[in-house]
């Protein structure tokens, strides 16, 4: 009885073995990577206003952008100018919204920050070294003047670029 | 202060949605199997959980639409796989062609109210 039994738990050990192959496939190129690490929470910090900054209670978005290749993305980050999801409003929206650089891979790309470009909602970075950059996103929507948001769910879309050049 | 960036980005990371992926970054065209056309084959990884769809797009320096024809426009890419398209040109299109991208197709249903839209554009023209 004891040999039948080795031999059975031999053969299922043979087959468990094969089994466990795992294949893990991964590419080397030059290339961009856009992360998005954390969608962003608009606090409410009075009636006629919604904001992901800190300070006002909400949540900043933050994008990291890995690049395999030194200086060969630009990094381009949009900040809402409407709401994708939004109650009826009967008054105009006041956005406004920054990016800034966070965390850095590389020394180096703190420079980042000195060096962008902004025009409307739109920031740009060149990134001209290779590794990650985390780029904090703040938007800011106020409503007419003075007036109460009505009550009701809230989006908007930040838009992360990355563009050879 | 190291310690305190290295818990912060341990953090970020867990909490990462996920990654969008499109390379190479300067395609090549060739002359394709269809006379009159150029292809270039392209690859693209989603590891965004949040998102399975994605648009594809040619576009010229101006970031004018070009035309271009591949399997689909609208590219299923569900979470944690790869994809890998072919893009065709018409040959009289081909030096004006700059930008292949892919745009995240975002859901509505997505709980977070400040959304993440992701875009990667390779370069069809070369480095500079």
């Amino acid at each position: 009885m004891k040999k039948p039994s080795i031999y059975a738990a031999a053969l299922l050990l043979s087959v468990s073995a094969s089994a466990e192959e795992a294949v893990i496939e991964g590419n080397v190129l030059s290339k961009c990577i856009i992360n998005t690490d954390v969608n962003g929470v608009y606090g409410n910090p009075s009636p006629d206003k919604l904001s992901t900054a800190t300070s006002d209670g909400g949540v900043q978005s933050v994008i990291r952008y890995d690049v395999a290749l030194a200086d060969s993305y630009i990094a381009r980050v949009i900040t809402p100018t409407s709401f994708s999801t939004s109650p009826v409003l009967n008054d105009v929206v006041y956005w406004d919204g920054s990016t800034s650089v966070g965390e850095v891979s590389d020394a180096t790309m703190s420079a980042y920050d000195t060096n962008k470009v902004t025009y409307e909602a739109t920031t740009e970075f060149d990134l001209t070294v290779a590794g990650s950059t985390w780029f904090n996103v703040t938007s800011v929507a106020e409503y007419g003047y003075n007036r109460a948001l009505p009550g009701g769910t809230y989006r908007a879309i930040v838009q992360a670029e990355c563009i050879a050049k | 202060m190291r310690n305190l960036c290295f818990i912060i980005g341990m953090l970020l990371t867990a909490n990462s949605l996920g990654a969008h992926e499109l390379t190479p970054t300067y395609p090549k065209f060739k002359p394709s199997y269809v006379g009159g056309l150029a292809s270039t084959e392209m690859t693209m990884f989603n590891a965004r959980k949040d998102v399975e769809f994605y648009q594809l797009g040619v576009f010229d320096a101006e970031w004018n639409p070009v035309p271009f024809a591949s399997s689909e426009k609208l590219l299923h890419v569900p979470h944690a796989t790869r994809s890998t398209f072919d893009v065709f040109i018409r040959d009289e299109d081909l030096r004006r062609a700059v930008y292949i991208c892919t745009l995240s197709k975002l859901r509505s249903d997505i709980p977070s109210n400040a959304i993440i839209s992701s875009k990667i554009c390779s370069r069809t023209d070369g480095t500079r």
